[in-house]
């Protein structure tokens, strides 16, 4: 089992010379292909986890252009993309159990993502401030194991979401600056990749939605917004 | 494999869209209005800045905010007049129409929120030289609307100027027959012809003594559009579906064109449809009823459910009857989907000679009539056809002596409202001295000896029903009498309060297949009754499940495209639901 980290990828660490963001975002790279090739070119699998475990992840979260409205029409906010970080406490469902095999986890996230633009009647005009998602889901997958050395999973998840519109603005000037807690959903993919007995790789894709969070305009109307959000995630699992 | 269904929901996921797309229809009024400018909507005035006495015009004004947009404010201004005996804005619907009253100047003023503009008007005292009226001699179709409008052309006496001047608002209009068109005369339709009836009307205006006229021709209204219904229904096969065209003409009326239109179906092997609009479908699938009319066109897609037929059966296979008697007869079709059903009303029934005839009085119901004695080697046959299928009976007739007839029940305990059947027995012997029995129910003659308690019907299907008065109590005697002899049974009829009633059936069914439901009403004496055949049955979704044939058929309903539908029986004053689903 232990020859699975033999391999060595000495070209991926020759870049030199870049912008700070490019050698953290080509370090990123470099560690994801690091960790990934050896378990991806390896033979046998390791005995299946149960039990509890913990996790971290971290990866990209693109939030979906918004459909706003108020009581005078509706506009569009749009989002850059930013990070997002998960931490996860759930318990491996052991082969053959009654329930299926797979897991179930408290997760909490957070993405903040910056308005780019709000675009109304008369056009599109630049945005300011961010929009944070800060949710407690307890999310139930199921992974289908084989005996190859990945298993893929495929879940859904429901809870709440503290969404906070952090001093949004309109070329300039102020819009809202509010919060709500509305009810969240998600349904996610991925790949589980069996490290160890007890550390296994987590490649994932998030599709996370809301019902319609209700923020204060600064002229005292009140708008609702579209939170639906993709994400890429990856990390790690230590298990119990 | 599972692997393999992994990845099409990750790309499924991942291609599921990237957010609203829709246009944005609220204004930004987060940035500030920083300043604002009148605009006059005629451009002439725009340059001159001068408008005739007697004459107006509107101003726009158009909103500049922090430098990033502009928008129309117009219609959040606040105007004034420094001089309103010159210049002011009397119209109260139209505020930002400033009409000029008598030679002067004046600066009008605009205000949004704390921001304004100002507007210098001078009015001249220039008079009209010539009048114009556009379009001229139209012609439009009954119901439809036509804007007229005339120009004034102005001639300063103090400086000469010629100026030209839209005086649509400013004129007076008139209409030299209202009754074939008006024309509007408030500030929101001045000069707006309105097409009442054909004919022909003079539309004048006129200022200051100038008048001009122009002939409005209005011809008969032309055909717009044509709406097909029902839409979209779902029919089973072999059945008949009559649809309706309406036309919707230039002014508005709606006319009936189902006999008028020409109609067409688009795949005649699924559905045909006769010049009157009523569509015979022949096998499953989809096709568009199509109804045109002097190029207008409107159509609607006919599904047609519930199986291709593969067979008939005859309800008997060889049946003897005695002359002179009628018995009744049916034909059920299987089809391709596994499915049967009653198409008794849908196929062509023959006799292969004159022994035996057929007939089918309406619905699913159809009568075997023995009228001669048919030799025993050669039984009649009765065929059941549609299209390339058949079926056949044998029916032989004989000719035995009627021995005595019999009723099924010597007594009849019948509630008020409700009815009951009875039938008649007869029993023959032949020259052999062979005793044999038959059904003689539908050829017997029914009477009851009081109608107002107890009648019986006697005709078609409904002979040897019984039914007791509505309200009432009492007692009569219902007599059947054939061939000579009679029989007899006594019916008493009671009142009973009605406590509940019940109605039973399957919960779902297959699109194609008919089934049953029985209504049961339960009465405060403990007593109940099957009152199927009393009740009265709806259904609310006739796309998705029918009546199969309310007369005779009462409970039973035809399945004919996946869904819901809710079936409903009235009886005695209440009335119970149940839930169909169709698979």
């Amino acid at each position: 089992m232990s020859h699975r980290y033999d391999i060595t990828v000495p070209s991926l660490f020759r870049w030199r010379g870049l912008t700070k963001g490019r050698n953290a975002m080509r370090r990123t790279i470099q560690m994801i292909i690091a960790l990934f090739l050896p378990v991806l070119l390896c033979g046998q699998v390791n005995a299946q986890h149960s039990g509890p475990y913990v996790g971290a992840f971290i990866g990209g979260n693109a939030l979906m252009k918004a459909k706003s409205s108020d009581d005078k029409g509706t506009f569009s906010l749009t989002f850059d993309p930013a990070l997002q970080g998960n931490a996860v406490l759930g318990w491996d469902l052991p082969p053959g159990s009654s329930a299926g095999e797979g897991r179930i986890e408290l997760e909490y996230s957070r993405r903040s993502n910056p308005l780019d633009k709000e675009t109304f009647a008369e056009g599109s005009f630049a945005g300011g401030g961010n929009v944070t998602a800060e949710s407690l889901l307890l999310n139930c997958y199921g992974v289908f194991h084989d005996k190859t050395l990945w298993a893929p999973y495929l879940g859904i998840g429901a809870g709440v979401v503290r969404i906070k519109a952090s001093d949004l603005t309109v070329a300039g000037q102020p819009l809202s600056n509010d919060s709500d807690v509305v009810f969240a959903y998600q349904v996610g993919t991925g790949i589980d990749i069996t490290l160890t007995d007890h550390l296994s790789l987590d490649l994932g894709y998030r599709f996370f939605g809301s019902t319609r969070p209700q923020f204060t305009e600064v002229n005292g109307r009140k708008f609702y917004m579209d939170y639906l959000s993709h994400s890429a995630v990856f990390g790690l699992r230590v298990g119990f | 494999m599972v692997k393999l269904l992994w990845s099409g929901v990750v790309m499924v996921m991942l291609l599921s869209g990237c957010g609203w797309d829709g246009t944005p229809t609220r204004k930004n009024d987060f940035i500030p209005l920083t300043s604002i400018e009148i605009v006059a909507d005629s451009p002439t005035i725009a340059v001159s800045r001068t408008i005739a006495k007697n004459t107006s015009t509107t101003l726009s004004v158009k909103g500049n905010f922090s430098g990033l947009y502009t928008s129309d404010v117009t219609d959040q201004v606040v105007w004034t007049s420094d001089t309103p005996a010159v210049a002011g804005f009397a119209v109260a619907s139209v505020p930002n129409r400033v009409s000029g009253l008598i030679p002067g100047s004046t600066t009008l003023t605009a205000t949004v929120g704390n921001v304004t503009a100002t507007f210098n008007l001078t009015v001249s005292d220039a008079t009209i030289t010539e009048m114009t009226i556009t379009p001229v001699n139209p012609t439009i179709t009954k119901g439809s609307n036509m804007q007229f409008v005339v120009n004034g052309t102005f001639v300063d006496p103090a400086t000469s100027d010629t100026t030209t001047q839209d005086l649509t608002f400013d004129a007076s209009w008139l209409s030299s027959a209202t009754e074939v068109a008006t024309v509007g005369v408030t500030a929101a339709n001045k000069g707006l012809a309105h097409a009442v009836a054909t004919g022909t009307a003079t539309i004048s205006a006129t200022f200051d003594g100038v008048t001009r006229s122009s002939l409005l021709t209005v011809t008969e209204p032309v055909l717009q559009s044509i709406a097909v219904t029902p839409a979209n229904p779902s029919v089973l096969t072999l059945s008949s579906e009559p649809f309706k065209a309406t036309g919707t003409y230039s002014d508005g009326s709606a006319v009936d064109l189902t006999s008028q239109v020409a109609w067409s179906s688009s795949n005649a092997g699924i559905a045909t449809i006769a010049s009157s609009g009523t569509a015979s479908t022949l096998t499953q699938g989809n096709s568009t009823i199509n109804a045109t009319l002097d190029g207008v066109s409107g159509s609607t897609i006919l599904k047609v459910t519930g199986g291709n037929l593969t067979g008939i059966v005859p309800s008997v296979a060889a049946i003897t009857l005695v002359k002179g008697t009628v018995a009744r007869i049916s034909a059920t079709g299987t089809f391709s989907n596994s499915t049967t059903r009653d198409i008794t009303g849908v196929v062509a029934w023959s006799a292969a000679n004159t022994a035996v005839t057929v007939t089918a009085p309406g619905g699913n119901l159809a009568w075997l009539n023995a009228s001669a004695v048919t030799p025993t080697s050669v039984p009649t046959i009765i065929t059941a056809k549609y299209g390339t299928f058949t079926a056949t009976t044998t029916v032989t007739v004989t000719a035995p002596t009627l021995q005595s007839i019999a009723i099924s029940q010597t007594s009849l305990d019948l509630t008020a409202g409700t009815s009951s059947r009875l039938t008649a027995t007869g029993t023959f012997k032949d020259n052999n001295g062979t005793i044999t029995t038959q059904d003689v129910t539908a050829s017997a003659d029914w009477t009851s000896s009081a109608a107002t308690t107890a009648s019986v019907g006697n005709a078609g299907l409904a002979k040897g029903r019984v039914s007791g008065a509505t309200a009432g109590s009492g007692s009569a005697t219902i007599t059947a009498t054939y061939g000579g002899k009679s029989a007899s049974t006594a019916v008493t009829v009671r009142t009973r309060i009605i406590q509940s009633l019940t109605m039973s059936g399957p919960a779902s069914a297959a699109a194609g297949n008919m089934v049953s439901f029985t209504a049961t009403a339960s009465y405060i004496d403990g007593t109940s009754k099957d009152v199927t055949e009393d009740a009265t049955w709806t259904i609310d979704t006739p796309n998705v499940a029918l009546l199969a044939d309310s007369q005779n058929q009462p409970g039973q309903i035809v399945a004919v495209a996946p869904g819901s539908a809710t079936f409903s029986a009235s009886f005695g004053g209440m009335s119970k639901n149940a839930t169909v689903i169709i698979q």
